[in-house]
């Protein structure tokens, strides 16, 4: 059942990934990466990783989505903006190259003993404390003992992507210059948008 | 018959997504676009660690949850990556009023 289920899973995922790329309108393409997320969110969920099953879905089916979703309607891209005239020849060759990194990583596979010699993935655990080691109170002593500097780290790269973010998208001063006498100045990205849409 | 499932097969997914992602950032012009591949590269090689960690987990007793907490890691690296480089896609279509990467050629703001 398990395995049936993890070959359904992944031949879809490779499906929606490929229309992902695919696609010319990004708004589609959004919304079969929801669909390819969803997918890996249960190869998970077989593979007994259920706490990062859930945060698949959390972070990036929520949150990530969500954010391409608002940066597609803040640009409001026109059909004749979303032309993107790649050559065949361009296509062609990204495409040579995708199918050798693909064949590389093919035969690597193929000829590691250590990946032909695994066991099962779907044969139950027997020692209780290992079949355990993907939920989340495994996850958390594991995040705030062994590993607890990369979590430290990470938060600080988290607070510096925050900064970055914020500092990226704020209007400058200069660039606006009607905008500068008011005290309060437009704190979201869609009271800008409206600024700029009125403006134009 | 005894239901299977192979480490090989997991890994052969993955490169494929990782594959596909490859020339999504190749071939495309759009910079979300661009940037959706990335995603997928990066859950293409969270799939493989999760598969790697599920196949040598009775081998791994000092640190049976390690390959979860390195997909944990990922993820945050993923979701700083995604915020970042869409607050610079909106920072580059305020200045040039496209998001076509080709048209964006001047290394200067």
């Amino acid at each position: 059942m398990d395995s049936s289920v993890f070959h359904i899973c992944g031949l879809l995922s490779v499906a929606a990934a490929a229309l992902v790329v695919t696609r010319r309108n990004p708004v589609y393409s959004t919304i079969y990466l929801v669909l390819f997320f969803t997918l890996i969110s249960l190869e998970f969920l077989i593979l007994r990783a259920p706490f990062l099953a859930i945060v698949q879905v959390l972070v990036y089916a929520g949150a990530i989505m969500v954010l391409f979703l608002f940066v597609i309607m803040l640009l409001n891209l026109t059909p004749e903006e979303l032309r993107e005239d790649v050559s065949r020849s361009r296509k062609v060759l990204s495409g040579a190259f995708a199918a050798l990194i693909f064949v590389l990583l093919a035969a690597a596979i193929r000829r590691s003993d250590t990946v032909r010699d695994a066991p099962n993935l779907v044969a139950p655990i027997e020692d209780p404390g290992l079949a355990k080691a993907g939920e989340a109170p495994a996850i958390g002593t594991a995040l705030f003992t062994t590993h607890a500097l990369a979590f430290e780290f990470s938060s600080i790269l988290i607070l510096v992507a925050i900064v970055g973010a914020i500092h990226l998208t704020k209007r400058r001063g200069r660039a606006a210059p009607s905008g500068q006498g008011a005290p309060a100045q437009g704190t979201g990205e869609q009271v800008q948008a409206a600024a700029e849409a009125s403006g134009t | 018959m005894i239901p299977h499932l192979s480490l090989s097969f997991c890994l052969y997914v993955s490169a494929a997504l990782f594959a596909i992602g490859v020339y999504g950032v190749l071939s495309r012009q759009n910079l979300i676009v661009i940037l959706m591949s990335l995603e997928l590269m990066l859950n293409a090689v969270n799939l493989s660690t999760i598969a790697f960690g599920r196949a040598f987990l009775p081998a791994s007793p000092p640190d049976p949850s390690g390959p979860q907490v390195f997909v944990v890691m990922v993820l945050a690296v993923a979701a700083a990556e995604a915020a970042v480089g869409l607050s610079i896609l909106l920072a580059v279509f305020r200045k040039w009023r496209t998001t076509h990467a080709g048209r964006i050629d001047m290394l200067k703001g």
